[in-house]
Formats: C-alpha cells, sequence, structure tokens
C-alpha cells in the first residue's frame, strides 16, 4: 500500500486546521507501520481519510495505491481497506454468528455459512454462534470484531487504537493474535497507537509529533 | 455513487420531502392572515366583552400551569436519572403518554367534581354532607382544576422529552459519566445533576418546552371539558366565534387566533430564561441518597396513583347505572353506553384508520428527513416544521380548512389525514431525533468497510438497532392522532367522526356514562398501540447465556 498525503486539515474557513501535509508512506503486505503522536493531531483523521470516510469537516487531498490501483476516487465500500476501532462496534441485535455472516462477501448461504464457520472455528468459539456478542468478555468480542473485518477479504488494515481498551494481559495476546493474522494474510496495516508497547517493528515508526513540527 | 453525487442526491431527497410542507404551512399561515386581515375585526374583537379577563386567564392557566410542570419534570429527573428504577419509571410513562389530555380532563372532572369520588370518599363520615357540595372544584374560576389537569398531562410529555435525549447513544452515558466524575470531585448527586447534566439537558429540551407552553395557553378541547366556564380562556372564545356560521364571527375568531399568537411568542422567552436560570435555583441542597430515592419514588408513585384513579374513574363512570350521592360506588351497573359505543364502531374504525396512516406517514417522513436533511437544513427548518405546535390550533387550522377547500378535501377522510399527518409530524421528529440523530456513526463506517451499501446499512443494522424507538415513534404519532379535536372537526366540518370529537362534544351534555365510555376508549386505543410498539420494539431475546471464559486459539 502506498499513501501519499498532500494536505490533510479539519474544519472550515478560517477555523481550518492543517494535520498533514506532503506525506508519503509505504506499507508493504504483511508489515505494521504505527503511527504515534499526541491527541489530536490526526492520526485518526489519516486513518479515516485513507478509508474515505465522510468524517465532518475532514478535507484531505491524497492517494491511495493499493495492490496496483488507486483506490482515493472509490467509495468506503469499494476500497477494500479494514478498519478496526477502538470498540469493537459489534452489532448489538446480531448474534455472533451474524456478525460475521454479515461482512462475508456475496456467495451462496451455503458457502458464507462454511466462511463463517471456519472464522469462528478459527477463534475457538464454536459453542458461542448464536451468542448475544454483548454477553461476551471484551478480548472475546474484540477476536470476533476483528475476525468480522478479515472475512470482508480486505487488501489492507488500519487499526485505530484497537488494543487500548483492553487489560494488559489480554491486550498483549489481542496484540499478538493480530500481528499474527496481518502476517499470515500479508496485509499492509497502519497502526494508530499511544503504546510504545504496541510497535510492531521500530523500523517502520512515524511519530506524528516530529511530523507536525 | 461518488461522495458529491450522493450529497446532491440527499439534498434533493430533502427538498422535495420539506417544500410541499413548508408551501402548504406558509400557504396556511397567508390564509389565517388575510381571514385577520379586516380591521374590523380586530375592532370587534377588543370590543368583545370579557376579552381582557379571557386574556388575562389564559396568561394565568397557561403560564402557571407550564412553569409547573418545568419544575416538577426537572425535580423528578434529578430524583430518578441514574437511579436503580430510572428504566422502570422511563417505562412507566407510555400509559400517561397514552392518555390524551380530554381523557384525562373528563376522569379528573369524575374525581374532583363535588359528586365525584373524592368527596364521596370522605362523605358522610368526614364532611357530614350528604349531598354534594355547592362548590366549583372543575371548571373554577381561578382555573385551578384546569391548572391541574394541564400540569399532570405536560409533565409525562416533558419527562419522555428528556428520557430521549438521556438514553441518546452518544450523550446520555457520558453525562452519567460526566455526574459520576462530579460526584468523586465532591458534588452530591443532587449537585451533580444541577451543576453538570441539567445545563446540558435544558438547552435541548427547548422545543419540548416551547411545545408545553404553546399548547397550554391555546388547547381547546381540554379547556372545554375543565377549563374555566367565566372567564373561558382566549382559545375557547376564538373557538365560539369559528364555530360561528356568520363570517364576520369567524374573522373575530381569526384575529383572536393571532392575538393567541402573540401570547406564545411573549410569553417564550420565559424558556430561554428558564433553560438558562435552572441551575442557579435553589436545589442545591445537598440530600442522602436514600433520601433522594424516596422523595422522589414516592411522588412519582403518587403521579402514577392519579393517572390510575382517572383512569379507574373513568372505567367505573362508563359502567354506573344510577349512583346517589354520597355512594362510594353505584348501586347497579349498565352497559348500556358501551352498547352505544360499540354500535358507533364506524368512529372507532375511523380513529383508528387516522391514527394508522398518520403515523405511518410520519414516521416514514420523518425517517427519510432524518436520514438526508443536510444538519444546516436540519436545523433552519426546525421552527418551520413545529409551527403545527407553536401555532394556535385555531389559527393554523383555519388556514388549512381553506386549503382543503381549495382542494376539495374538505369534510373528507384523505383531508382529515392531511390535517393530521401536519399535527403529528413534529411529534414524531421530537420522539426520534435524539435516538437517530444520536446514533453511533461508526456502525455505517464499519459497513461500509465491510462492503455493504447504504440500504444493507440500514435494513440490517441501522433501523434494527432503532427499533425500539421507530415503534415508540410510531406509538407517539398514533396516540397523537387519536387526540386530535380540532383539525378532526374543523376540517372534517362534523361529518368524520372519531372517539375524540364525540367525546368532547358529549362532555358538555348529561351522559356520564356515555362520555366516560368514550374517554376510556380515548385511553385504550393509544395505550394498546403503545403496548404493541412495546412489544415489537424489545430487543432480540436471547437464550441464557453466563460469561464464558476466553478461549484462546491454537
Amino acid at each position: 500500500m502506498k499513501i501519499e498525503v498532500k494536505q490533510l486539515s479539519v474544519g472550515s474557513g478560517s477555523s481550518q486546521r492543517v494535520l498533514v501535509q506532503n506525506l508519503a508512506l509505504k506499507c508493504p503486505p504483511g508489515s505494521i507501520t504505527t503511527l504515534m503522536g499526541p491527541s489530536g493531531c490526526g492520526k485518526s483523521s489519516l486513518l479515516a481519510a485513507i478509508a474515505g470516510l465522510p468524517l465532518p469537516g475532514l478535507h484531505a487531498v491524497l492517494t491511495v495505491e493499493l495492490a496496483g490501483r488507486h483506490v482515493e476516487q472509490l467509495p468506503t465500500s469499494q476500497r477494500r481497506i479494514g478498519l478496526l476501532f477502538q470498540d469493537d462496534l459489534l452489532f448489538a441485535h446480531m448474534t455472533v454468528i451474524e456478525n460475521l455472516l454479515f461482512a462475508c462477501p456475496p456467495g451462496t448461504p451455503a458457502e458464507r455459512a462454511a466462511q463463517a464457520d471456519a472464522a469462528l472455528a478459527e477463534l475457538g468459539f464454536e459453542d458461542m454462534a448464536s451468542r448475544n456478542p454483548l454477553t461476551l468478555s471484551g478480548g472475546q468480542r474484540a477476536r470476533v470484531s476483528l475476525m468480522r473485518t478479515l472475512l470482508a477479504k480486505p487488501q489492507a488494515l488500519l487499526l485505530d487504537e484497537p488494543f487500548s481498551k483492553l487489560d494488559v494481559a489480554l491486550r498483549e495476546q489481542f496484540r499478538q493474535f493480530v500481528f499474527a493474522h496481518v502476517r499470515r494474510l500479508q496485509l499492509p496495516t497502519l497502526l494508530v497507537t499511544h503504546d510504545a508497547a504496541d510497535i510492531a517493528d521500530p523500523t517502520a515508526v512515524i511519530d506524528f509529533e516530529v511530523l507536525t513540527n | 455513487m461518488s461522495r458529491a453525487s450522493s450529497a446532491l442526491a440527499s439534498r434533493v431527497v430533502s427538498f422535495l420531502l420539506v417544500a410541499p410542507l413548508a408551501l402548504l404551512l406558509i400557504a396556511a399561515c397567508a390564509h389565517a392572515i388575510k381571514s385577520a386581515s379586516h380591521f374590523d375585526a380586530w375592532n370587534a374583537l377588543w370590543e368583545a366583552p370579557g376579552l381582557l379577563r379571557a386574556i388575562g386567564m389564559t396568561l394565568w392557566t397557561g403560564l402557571v400551569s407550564s412553569l409547573l410542570a418545568w419544575h416538577l419534570t426537572a425535580w423528578l429527573l434529578s430524583k430518578a436519572f441514574g437511579q436503580p428504577w430510572w428504566h422502570r419509571f422511563v417505562r412507566s410513562l407510555s400509559p400517561l403518554l397514552a392518555t390524551p389530555h380530554a381523557a384525562f380532563a373528563v376522569g379528573l372532572v369524575f374525581l374532583i367534581a363535588p359528586s365525584g369520588w373524592l368527596f364521596r370518599a370522605v362523605s358522610p363520615w368526614l364532611t357530614g354532607w350528604t349531598l354534594p357540595p355547592q362548590i366549583a372544584t372543575s371548571q373554577d374560576a381561578y382555573g385551578l382544576g384546569f391548572i391541574a389537569m394541564l400540569v399532570f398531562k405536560e409533565v409525562p410529555f416533558l419527562l419522555w422529552a428528556a428520557a430521549t435525549q438521556l438514553q441518546r447513544d452518544d450523550a446520555g452515558a457520558r453525562w452519567q459519566r460526566e455526574m459520576w466524575a462530579a460526584q468523586t470531585l465532591g458534588y452530591s448527586r443532587a449537585q451533580a445533576f444541577w451543576r453538570v447534566l441539567w445545563p446540558q439537558l435544558s438547552l435541548r429540551m427547548v422545543w419540548p418546552m416551547l411545545a408545553v407552553l404553546a399548547y397550554s395557553l391555546t388547547v381547546v378541547d381540554a379547556a372545554l371539558i375543565a377549563g374555566p366556564g367565566s372567564p373561558a380562556t382566549l382559545s375557547v372564545r376564538a373557538w365560539q366565534w369559528l364555530q360561528d356560521s356568520d363570517e364576520t364571527s369567524n374573522a373575530v375568531g381569526a384575529a383572536a387566533g393571532w392575538l393567541l399568537t402573540a401570547l406564545v411568542a411573549l410569553s417564550a422567552p420565559l424558556v430561554w430564561r428558564k433553560r438558562f436560570g435552572q441551575h442557579h435555583s435553589g436545589y442545591r441542597a445537598a440530600e442522602s441518597a436514600m433520601g433522594a430515592w424516596n422523595a422522589g419514588r414516592m411522588a412519582w408513585l403518587g403521579f402514577l396513583a392519579v393517572y390510575a384513579s382517572v383512569l379507574l374513574a373513568l372505567a367505573v363512570g362508563s359502567i354506573s347505572g344510577v349512583w346517589p350521592f354520597p355512594s362510594l360506588l353505584p348501586n347497579n351497573l349498565s352497559w348500556d353506553a358501551w352498547r352505544s359505543v360499540m354500535s358507533s364502531s364506524e368512529s372507532i374504525g375511523m380513529t383508528v384508520s387516522l391514527a394508522m396512516a398518520s403515523s405511518v406517514l410520519s414516521l416514514i417522513w420523518t425517517i427519510a428527513w432524518l436520514e438526508t436533511a443536510p444538519p444546516r437544513w436540519d436545523a433552519a427548518l426546525r421552527p418551520l416544521l413545529y409551527l403545527p405546535l407553536l401555532l394556535p390550533g385555531v389559527l393554523w387550522l383555519v388556514g388549512i380548512h381553506r386549503l382543503a377547500l381549495v382542494g376539495g378535501l374538505a369534510g373528507s377522510w384523505f383531508g382529515v389525514l392531511f390535517a393530521h399527518v401536519l399535527a403529528v409530524l413534529p411529534y414524531t421528529l421530537i420522539a426520534l431525533s435524539p435516538a437517530y440523530l444520536g446514533f453511533d456513526a461508526r456502525y455505517q463506517y464499519v459497513s461500509t468497510t465491510l462492503g455493504k451499501s447504504r440500504w444493507a446499512y440500514l435494513g440490517q443494522i441501522k433501523w434494527p438497532l432503532l427499533r425500539q424507538s421507530l415503534w415508540s415513534t410510531a406509538a407517539v404519532g398514533f396516540a397523537v392522532s387519536v387526540a386530535q379535536f380540532l383539525p378532526t372537526l374543523y376540517i372534517g366540518e362534523g361529518r368524520i367522526v372519531t372517539v375524540t370529537t364525540e367525546a368532547v362534544t358529549l362532555s358538555s351534555g348529561g351522559q356520564r356514562s356515555l362520555v366516560a365510555a368514550f374517554a376510556w376508549l380515548q385511553w385504550l386505543l393509544p395505550a394498546l398501540a403503545f403496548g404493541a410498539a412495546a412489544w415489537l420494539g424489545q430487543p432480540r431475546r436471547w437464550a441464557s447465556q453466563a460469561i464464558q471464559p476466553l478461549h484462546l486459539p491454537p
């Protein structure tokens, strides 16, 4: 994944604030690039712009090249960029398996069910298929959320502080779980975090504080 | 579809939604202005006997009831929010909201009239009375019974409006945490409420508060039943002028409608004053958690008891045969009134069909508007969309009636439906906006990054998650439609009869049982709608699920 940001700003008119200018990023498949820096410096806004999310007041002039094609003009739903938030955002009115099925690409019901079942089996959650996601523990929900994102077969992954709400023990487990999947699936990944312990590759860290200064 | 074309499509849809409505409302107001544009009409209005006393009574009953309702609402919220009984408290609002003003007014009169249950309960053993006392308790000269009726009816509406805000995904949980934060800083729970939560909540309560003020100053049906008769409120006088077959009197009625509008406009600054001033008032006394729990809960139970008594009085009144004073119960029971009600099944069918159609249409319109309208448009056009709520019914109906006449809809079901939709729309907007606009936008981001279309997101994620709010909004719309008196009578030209027009029309006669039966039915239909909404909107049921230990994958 190659990203070139000409300008990223928020606000309107005279209150417009430039967050990032002239930034070029290259994330090879299976690599995890970490974005760090103080709150409000534009890390999450950059992820939103890459995914094409219509955040209020966000203006982005950038190019995103993914698997040899430019996706910045495509609507979010066609970019094939997965995004994990701080909260798991599992749909509370769907069972665990229904949450997973929701993300499965179009296909016959049997094919989709097989994909969702395989994802559940990978998690070791076969007995939780019909559970209300809100009754799962935080760590379980985080895993289901990641699996849901991966089921949509993204070509890149954006992680917006997905570990920050987990306790220390779970955090380490989930971090390794995510990184293992990223490497196995060879997904170029951008990770926003405040915690240096989350850094997967010390040579691929962008400090936004330095960048904006 | 690119983002630019999607935004353009949203704007086009919003325009198509709002333009006809705005034109109709503006045309209705223009017609109402035209109706009152004769100098003679204003002259006749100023010279009408007792006008100043009617204005005084309108201001007295409207302002006092509104102020009492606001204060009681705020006080009850301060006691209930965040308490273990909060959810039960919110759930208990539905049957109260289902009670139309007119039905409550009839029931309250049954309860507090000289021959009502209250006096029967203490006679003759305490009072010595063997005949009803010659004192005016309802329709009293000071409007006290009317004020009590308005307070009891408006508090549940304001509480419900507050609850819709407090249960928003984005605000309610944050406010709860802010209150906890304030308490960790040394403030009592009550102080935290008045200093942290109320200033934020009251900002979002402006429209409901204005609606209560406008309603209290301009209501006709409940004022005909429980309002003072001498002098009557200005809205009742206006209604009487508009009912006259003489066009000159109609013009005086339209002028009185504009005068009522001026009274609402002049009183509106009170809302702003209350909005900003509340947290400076004297609610800051620290109190023990137990004391707060008891006072608030006891007050609310008392409130519910009054409603239960009113509905019981209506139920017993509808089947009472001979019932001499001071017997606590009727000597014999009679089902004659209910037989009469059932024989007029046309009015029940008409009520239900109008209520269902208007609530469904209003709900669809509201969803489409909230889904497509740019925030600036929404903010700018809200006052226009709320006009039917803020303008006196006697005024905007004059204009709507003229439009219905021009369109050949006067006296028809469609004409009345059209008027009901205009009356219901502001309520469905108020009801649905907090949940709809407060819906966590990240769900859409997740859905979109998973490759789903907007319709898939709406149909599979947003609307199912908002099911409870959508159904309860439909129930609110249904209840508002059932309660419509003026639009039904005026646009229906007497040819469209509903349980509400029957109840209000009969209330001035002597058929107590029949009035009670219709009034009870007026409550029953919306109550059934709220019950159905609660059932349909309940969250998905889950099998028993204990939290299980985390199994790590190999």
